[in-house]
């Protein structure tokens, strides 16, 4: 049995009990770029609508920065049952933003009837393992799950499952109810209003159970040009920006006004790894050789630097370096080698003459004299990879024909039709492989699902491990098991792991304290 | 009392009236199938368009029993012909639908946003009226004059400008150097102001989305205000007006404008109905909460109800502005008869 009770925590959640007394009316304006449209978090993974209303609510836990599980709505937990059996003590001090208590029944309903419904990802990787939810009372909730399952902890944060109040959602659709324009949550901030297109206002939840915020009033505002977004940044109306545009961000580090800061989560998701993906089903990538040799052919550090404006890291495993326990380190992966690439593309049947592209000898399922050409598809704001690949794969005789095409039609495009060679995927890892890894290589994630096993990757012996790593209670045996994987992964190569990317905030430096979780502003404070 | 010239007037008037509204109602049926067949063929695009809004609204990381959920609760399951005919029926019924992504109504969503295109909009062909109009005069005055070349390239140069690249321009040089109006928005961000307060703070955050906005109206304006006036000031009834020792100035406006205006605001009236849904650049740029962003948004996340509602919007708004656009035809050109 694992005994976990309220830490203290060291870092900047725990700040909140420490808030100052004064307070500071001038409202804090935050740009978000698009109008979320509504403010549930527990019906969706929109990352718009996570980044707009992650203020409002609470998780039964918070991670930290190394993604252990501290208390949050729940104040300790058991592990029994080798892992099959988690029971959460709440809280006895948190009401809901309209004065009502927060119960363990608000609880189970959120999970019955909004998360496992409705929140695709929880949905997707709890359901599975999930037997059912019991509250032996007002404030004790057991998960009682089918099998030992590891992860439970790392997906119970705010992002993953925020609670709601079951008084508000109990009637009628949850979809349609009015509240997820007009929310209630437990957070540090409550909601005022919301303007459609135009801004959400939020007020300070002066009853937080960890204390009122500082920033009294909060508003975000739609701002859905990002480089306008920068502009209203320097022109002091607005004071916080979730990402910055590449070419804008020397401009705003240069200039002592503002504060620029990387973290490894995005809206979306956190700790991504930039990703080329292989079709295994067209017969151009069937042999390992030719998968290889691209890898060869692409100088990562080059797509780093002029794609990424090095705000990240050269990918050196599988899975990120943000999860520690999971990441393997002393992994080989192809670097840079064009003559690797070319002698591992003779080998596989590719010819070349002169500086032409390579054309097919006794290529399996390619007729004789097709030329080399891959069908790189990606979304609009990815082309500079498109147009770096291309340079780099020319150089070994391949040809790139790049299609752009807007998110909707991409993942058709790659998870549905299955109609391209290779393509650009920004895999969100998470905060364990269960959540955001997995996907990536599990056969039984081949199909349309966005973001899932765009290779079309199948091994049973990777969909065992798996299975292995999500029952393994013990930390040591599940990175064990998780450099297996990636060690099958870097031999199969059904991808090129090309950079572990970084979100760039900015924001003005009147305000510090600001932490990486969706209550960021909750710990800031500005000065006048 | 009324003489009898004056009841002869009343009953030509009423005569008139009657026929006027004849022809009102006559163009308000003949846009009910307009509308329709808009609509009938938005639906037919929006689902023959790759891009499957089940897969575009619930994001990554679902299983296929989660979207197979999502695809019935939606009636996405079933046939197109049977979507189509529900989608009717509920039309036929005043429904028109519930936003995939926001879960709303349709007509709520669109309704919210309607009064800042609106606003933007006229406010911009307000601009571009009375700014081209005095324009196109004045370089009509003396073809090829040093003023009319002047005129001419100008606004030749902001016709061929790109609007994104206009509105950054002007964002930079006017909002951020100058810091005459704000960058974006529509208000100031969490401004309590009302009344007076609140009009002042809208019409600084209209100034510059507006005058942009207006800026390729207004060269298209001024060109066709120039070439009607020189066409115009060569025909019969002026050379008379002329002779009778008419001032330059009142041949100009009196006898002139009005009939040189006609292809003007045939164009205007064309333009009103297209800025509605033209104005999503503009928007986008300035943070402006219109339909045009709703729209894009609607595109993007295929929200079929939703973007069905404002095709049909649109429709009754590009109707609307021409049977407006006939009945000034009709007062200002007394040739022109509405019947």
């Amino acid at each position: 049995m694992r005994l976990c009770t309220g830490l203290v925590m060291a870092h900047a959640l725990g700040a909140l009990a420490c808030a100052p007394e004064a307070s500071d009316d001038r409202p804090f304006v935050a740009a978000i770029t698009s109008d979320p449209g509504q403010l549930n978090t527990a019906i969706t993974t929109n990352g718009g609508v996570h980044t707009a209303a992650g203020v409002l609510y609470d998780g039964l836990v918070e991670l930290d920065l190394d993604l252990n599980p501290v208390p949050a709505l729940a104040r300790s937990w058991e592990i029994e049952n080798d892992g099959a059996l988690y029971r959460f003590h709440l809280r006895r001090d948190v009401r809901w933003h309209d004065g009502k208590p927060f119960t363990a029944a608000d609880v189970k309903f959120t999970f019955d009837e909004l998360l496992l419904k409705f929140h695709s990802r929880t949905r997707a990787s709890l359901a599975p393992a999930l037997e059912r939810i019991d509250t032996p009372d007002a404030f004790t909730v057991e998960f009682v799950l089918r099998r030992p399952y590891a992860p439970l902890l790392q997906q119970l944060n705010v992002e993953e499952a925020p609670i709601m109040p079951r008084h508000v959602f109990v009637t009628g659709d949850p979809l349609r109810n009015s509240a997820n324009t007009a929310p209630v949550g437990t957070g540090p901030y409550r909601f005022v209003s919301y303007t459609s297109g135009s801004e959400i206002r939020y007020a300070a939840n002066e009853t937080y159970f960890r204390g009122a915020p500082a920033i009294a009033n909060v508003v975000l505002r739609v701002i859905p040009d990002p480089a306008v977004q920068v502009i209203a940044l320097e022109a002091g109306e607005v004071d916080w920006l979730f990402g910055v545009p590449g070419p804008e961000r020397n401009r705003l580090r240069q200039d002592r006004r503002f504060v620029v800061e990387q973290s490894p989560g995005y809206s979306g998701g956190s700790n991504c790894v930039s990703t080329l993906a292989f079709n295994l089903e067209s017969p151009l990538f069937n042999d390992v050789r030719v998968r290889r040799a691209v890898a060869h052919a692409i100088d990562r550090h080059q797509v780093l630097e002029r794609v990424l404006f090095g705000e990240g890291r050269v990918a050196d495993a599988p899975i990120s370096s943000g999860i520690r326990f999971a990441h393997a380190s002393g992994l080989s992966l192809p670097d840079l080698d064009t003559a690797a690439a070319s002698r591992l593309l003779s080998e596989a049947g590719w010819q070349r003459r002169a500086n032409n592209v390579r054309t097919s000898g006794s290529v399996r399922g390619v007729r004789d004299g097709t030329p080399l050409t891959i069908r790189f598809v990606t979304m609009p704001g990815q082309t500079q990879y498109g147009d770096l690949l291309r340079a780099q794969l020319r150089v070994v005789g391949i040809d790139l024909r790049i299609t752009t095409m807007e998110s909707a039609v991409f993942s058709e495009t790659v998870f549905k039709a299955r109609d391209f060679d290779t393509a650009i995927i920004s895999y969100c890892n998470g905060t364990d492989p269960e959540i955001g890894v997995r996907r990536q290589y599990v056969s039984s994630s081949i199909g349309p699902v966005p973001f899932s096993n765009a290779a079309a990757y199948s091994n049973s012996e990777m969909d065992s491990l798996f299975d292995a790593a999500a029952s393994a209670i013990v930390v040591e045996k599940r990175t064990s098991l998780y450099r297996r994987i990636q060690e099958l992964a870097v031999r199969d190569q059904p991808y090129v792991w090309l950079a572990e990317t970084l979100s760039t905030r900015a924001h003005s430096a009147r305000c510090t304290g600001f932490t990486i979780s969706p209550h960021f502003v909750a710990t800031a404070r500005c000065r006048d | 009392m009324y003489g009898i010239h004056d009841l002869a007037a009343l009953r030509c008037y009423s005569a008139l009236s009657r026929l006027t509204n004849r022809f009102v109602v006559r163009r308000l049926i003949q846009a009910v199938p307009t509308v329709l067949g808009i609509v009938l063929l938005g639906f037919v695009l929006v689902h023959a368009a790759p891009g499957d809004p089940v897969l575009a609204l619930a994001g990554e990381n679902g299983d296929a029993a989660y979207y197979e959920f999502m695809r019935e609760r939606f009636g996405l399951d079933r046939s197109l012909p049977e979507q189509l005919l529900t989608y009717f029926t509920r039309v036929a019924s005043g429904d028109m639908g519930v936003s995939y992504v926001q879960g709303r109504s349709t007509v709520a969503l669109i309704a919210e946003r309607v009064p800042a295109t609106l606003l933007l909009t006229t406010s911009a062909l307000t601009i571009a009226v009375l700014v081209s109009i005095p324009l196109g005069a004045l370089a009509a005055r003396r073809p090829h004059g040093a003023r009319d070349v002047g005129i001419n390239a100008t606004v030749l140069v902001i016709y061929s400008a790109p609007s994104f690249w206009l509105a950054q321009l002007a964002i930079l040089l006017i909002a951020l150097k100058l810091g005459i109006v704000p960058v974006q928005g529509m208000t100031t961000a969490g401004s309590a102001a009302s009344g007076i307060g609140h009009i002042l703070d809208v019409a600084r955050h209209l100034a510059l989305p507006a005058i942009v906005l207006s800026l390729q109206e207004l060269a298209a304006l001024v060109r066709l205000t120039r070439s009607g006036l020189i066409d115009e000031l060569h025909r019969d009834h002026i050379r008379t007006a002329r002779a009778k020792g008419l001032s330059e100035s009142r041949v100009l406006l009196r006898h002139a404008l009005p009939r040189a205006a006609l292809p003007a605001i045939t164009v205007i009236g064309a333009r009103a109905g297209q800025l509605i849904a033209g104005t999503v650049v503009i928007e986008i740029v300035f943070g402006w909460p219109g339909i045009g962003r709703l729209m894009l948004t609607s595109i993007q996340t295929r929200d079929t109800p939703l973007l069905l509602t404002l095709f049909m919007t649109i429709a009754l708004t590009v109707v609307l502005a021409n049977l407006i656009t006939d009945l000034i035809h009709g007062i200002l050109d007394p040739r022109i008869r509405v019947g």
